[in-house]
């Protein structure tokens, strides 16, 4: 699982400082700027200019003044109560049904031995819960009102005193109740499915002479080894990405639950920044070369280092056993040398003013896996303003919380590789089940926001042809990011246009369009420009769900962040808004008897 | 039981303009296709008012524009040319439908409600709070007879079933003014007399209505006033007992006559300028035979006709 720095932005942060709220006024007004455009275009095709004003005006004004004032809870209430029957009478709960036989059966198709298998289930029931859910919120909201136009019911519901605003929020909010019912039957099976098929007991078996050290009976393809201490406590090794607790009682040796698989560990996130070979604040790390650019590395043996500031840590957070953190570092090998030995590195913590600093903690690079270590929160070895010194934690590097982190690499030409989100340190984790509900809630956002466009395209297309422009939105929204890439690394000769000429032309993308003609290469240029930003525009108005896709947060064992989730929560709220305002002007011209 | 009679004389002025209840100003509509091309003329200015407390006809052959013209009243289309004003508001005002009921020509409504579940879903619409919608639920399901079928799926009803209850969502919120489009189709003799004792009683109750019909007897029964439509244009409009008034011809009715009493009329309208053009015994209609059959039949059942 790989975290970008963004993910762990806090939602004031992502609000304010990284601009989200001017970005969101921009777009409405950028919205409303077209809406208002396009709607006057249309009114002055029919009734003239000044009428053609007169009447977009007029529509905006009675959104505001009598429609949104007009509209009735009780109203909104019936319309959202008869979506839900409709769905239940309608046999929508088959779905639930569809994914028992899913669950009843993932034995024959989920890797039993995998090396995590908590990790793989809470990602199946995750993933597959999300695609369920969405693929019901499409069939919901994008069938509802094209079916009451065409048998012409709602002859008898328009010429009630009901509201566009009403006939929109009714439908969005029932068919937002019956996906929520679906999803709460499913996530409760989901949560059962995966309990039960992580949870396990071992016995203590093998037990050496002495008595301190044995071996667990194997369990779901599995056993651990263990080590008593002189106390008669101890942990087994990690296996399939948990460990036991073990004791002893009287003289038997009991073997606990297993932890580290069902878990919601809680990282504290720092910001990152590279020094360079000469020990000066590099923008970026160093790139070896790699085809993902998702870490950057810092070279061995020189003044290269990796600095992560933390702010806002304090004791509280964590257990009394010190403050531990986690490192997922990579290593590049410039020669290969003692191939076993692994790539070694330092870690030293220090105040921001740099007056309070530890002594380097060595450590070797576990390559693919997290390296979990600790430090005490007193005693820690170092100096303090250049003064060989004891150090407390909180007392004399993280001061008012804040404190820095500093990563080197030992071994000369070789290079360590990492990204921001590569050291956390762990507070106190969070219950799974709590988690699980919050990935459960960011598949529930996705419904959402696919029932209010299912719910928006069905106010002017009919079923299937909403249905397919709702399924484009999903679609979009998974794999937008390809149309994002394809802009930000297309130069001017790769755009549609000039790839459309390359092909007959059987030229490669690397090489410059050579069509001996200059002006008629910078239309082109031009014109694939063109048409990249308005292809880049449009894709934004299109909801992200990739990244509202957070089932690798839960199965990974990370906590959901409360500011990603209402992150979430605000995009959502966003495209339920933008939606609605598009609906409203939809249903409030449209001809419901044409 | 109430007899189907048509009153003679509005119970209300209608010169008070604040007493008319829709207003056609040149009320035209074309269809047009997808590219904006003209498809049909539907509708050209018609002018028309319906006055508060009459019971209003609109008639005419399948195209004429009367399912047009009513769904421009109800703002379910929009004019392209003219306007229509109901209560005084814009058509395609939402505020008007709080005192308009409508009667569907066919009862859209959702199959898979039953009765008591629509005449609810209906009520709330009217923001109608949870007391009043039981108690008009309960009043309008006696109205219209569904005791025994209020728990049913509307999927389960016949078309007079159907049919019934959705007048009785038109009603629901006791509307000022109701339009009711082809009322008595689908239904049987007893349901279309029914229909139309119903329309008259909700008329002597101070309601407004438009009827739309193809039945010209139910027409001629009810309306006071009529609108004839024809290829989209109004041809005539007026009062019904007016507009079927033949000016030259009198008609007689008389009882217990004798045959030398019979032929001294016929001498006497020989003597004057007259010209006699029947004179024999007046028969009833199918519907009021076919009624007074099945009122005997419920008085007295297993009696069977003789035959003729």
């Amino acid at each position: 699982m790989r975290l970008s720095p963004d993910q762990f932005w806090t939602y004031f942060e992502w609000l304010f400082v990284h601009s989200a709220l001017f970005y969101g006024f921009l777009l409405v007004l950028v919205l409303a700027v077209l809406g208002f455009l396009i709607g006057f275009v249309v009114a002055l095709l029919k009734h003239g200019p000044a009428e053609g004003f007169l009447q977009v005006s007029k529509l905006i004004g009675e959104l505001f003044v009598v429609d949104i004032p007009g509209t009735s809870i009780r109203r909104v209430g019936a319309i959202a109560r008869l979506a839900v029957k409709e769905a239940i009478r309608k046999k929508v709960l088959v779905v639930v049904a569809v994914f028992v036989v899913a669950i009843m059966f993932a034995g024959w198709y989920l890797d039993q031995q995998a090396q995590f298998p908590a990790r793989l289930y809470i990602s199946f029931v995750l993933t597959f819960t999300n695609y369920m859910v969405l693929v019901l919120g499409l069939f919901l909201s994008c069938f509802s009102l094209p079916s009451d136009i065409k048998s012409k019911i709602i002859y008898t519901i328009v010429t009630k005193p009901v509201r566009p605003t009403e006939l929109f929020l009714g439908r969005v909010l029932g068919f937002t109740a019956v996906g929520t019912l679906v999803l709460l039957l499913l996530g409760s099976m989901s949560y059962l499915f995966v309990v039960r098929g992580v949870i396990h007991e071992h016995e203590a078996i093998e037990i050496s002479s002495d008595g301190v050290s044995g071996k667990t009976s194997r369990q779901q393809f599995h056993s651990h080894e263990f080590v008593l201490d002189e106390t008669g406590n101890g942990v087994t090794n990690e296996t399939k990405g948990h460990k036991h607790v073990v004791s002893k009682v009287g003289d038997k040796i009991v073997v606990g639950p297993s932890i580290g698989d069902l878990e919601a560990r809680v990282p504290i996130y720092g910001m990152m920044r590279f020094t360079g070979r000469d020990g000066q604040v590099a923008n970026d790390g160093l790139n070896v070369g790699y085809m993902s650019e998702y870490h950057k590395y810092i070279e061995g043996d020189s003044l290269c280092s990796a600095i992560w500031t933390f702010k806002g840590v304090s004791r509280d957070s964590f257990s009394e056993g010190g403050l531990t953190y986690d490192m997922t570092i990579s290593a590049f090998r410039t020669y290969k040398g003692d191939i076993v030995t692994p790539v070694g590195g330092e870690v030293r913590f220090r105040s921001v003013d740099g007056s309070a600093v530890t002594e380097p903690f060595p450590f070797k690079v576990k390559e693919f896996q997290v390296d979990q270590r600790s430090i005490p929160f007193t005693g820690l070895k170092g100096s303090l303003n250049e003064q060989p010194a004891e150090l407390d934690f909180f007392k004399d590097i993280a001061k008012n919380g804040e404190f820095e982190v500093v990563i080197r690499c030992q071994d000369r030409n070789q290079y360590l590789g990492m990204a921001a989100g590569d050291l956390y340190f762990r507070a106190e984790p969070q219950a799974f089940w709590w988690n699980f509900i919050k990935g459960y809630i960011s598949i529930w956002l996705q419904m959402v926001i696919v029932i209010c466009f299912g719910v928006m395209f069905s106010t002017f297309l009919s079923g299937p042809v909403a249905i397919i422009a709702t399924l484009s939105v999903i679609v979009l929204g998974f794999f937008g990011f390809f149309v994002d890439d394809i802009v930000k690394n297309a130069d001017s000769d790769v755009g549609p246009v000039a790839s459309l000429i390359r092909i007959p032309l059987q030229s490669g993308s690397g090489t410059q369009l050579d069509l001996g003609n200059i002006p008629l290469e910078r239309t082109i240029r031009v014109v694939d420009k063109g048409i990249l930003i308005c292809v880049q525009t449009l894709s934004k108005a299109i909801p992200n769900l990739n990244q509202l896709h957070t089932a690798d947060f839960v199965a990974y064992g990370v906590n959901l962040f409360g500011g990603l989730l209402s992150r979430h929560l605000t995009v959502c709220a966003g495209y339920f808004l933008m939606t609605g305002i598009i609906s409203y002007f939809f249903l409030k011209t449209r001809e419901m008897a044409a | 039981m109430a007899t189907t009679t048509a009153s003679t004389t509005p119970p209300v002025s209608v010169t008070d303009p604040t007493n008319v209840i829709v207003e056609t100003r040149n009320l035209g509509k074309i269809y047009r296709d997808f590219w904006g091309r003209k498809k049909v003329n539907a509708l050209k200015s018609l002018d028309i008012e319906v006055r508060r407390g009459e019971i209003f006809g609109l008639l005419g052959p399948n195209g004429s524009g009367k399912s047009t013209t009513i769904k421009l009243m109800l703002g379910l289309l929009f004019p392209t040319s003219g306007r229509a004003f109901v209560f005084g508001k814009d058509a395609t005002d939402v505020a008007k439908n709080e005192r308009i009921g409508y009667l569907p020509e066919e009862s859209y409504l959702y199959k898979f409600l039953n009765a008591e579940e629509t005449l609810d879903f209906y009520g709330r619409l009217f923001d109608m709070p949870a007391n009043v919608r039981r108690e008009r639920t309960e009043q309008l399901i006696q109205m219209v007879g569904l005791q025994r079928a209020r728990r049913r799926q509307l999927k389960e009803y016949s078309k007079g079933m159907t049919r019934r209850i959705g007048l009785a969502q038109a009603l629901i919120n006791e509307p000022e003014f109701l339009v009711l489009d082809e009322p008595t189709t689908g239904l049987d003799p007893i349901g279309t007399r029914e229909m139309k004792d119903l329309i008259l009683r909700l008329r002597e109750q101070g309601k407004t209505i438009l009827l739309c019909s193809h039945q010209l007897a139910d027409v001629q029964d009810v309306c006071d006033r009529v609108a004839i439509l024809h290829q989209g244009e109004l041809k005539e409009l007026g009062r019904v007992d007016s507009l079927l008034k033949v000016q030259d011809v009198t008609q007689i009715h008389a009882k217990g006559l004798d045959e030398k009493t019979k032929l001294e009329i016929k001498e006497l309208i020989a003597r004057s300028t007259g010209e006699m053009l029947r004179m024999d015994n007046p028969t009833t209609t199918m519907e009021e035979l076919f009624l007074d059959i099945v009122r005997e039949s419920d008085q007295r059942p297993g009696r069977r006709g003789s035959g003729a």
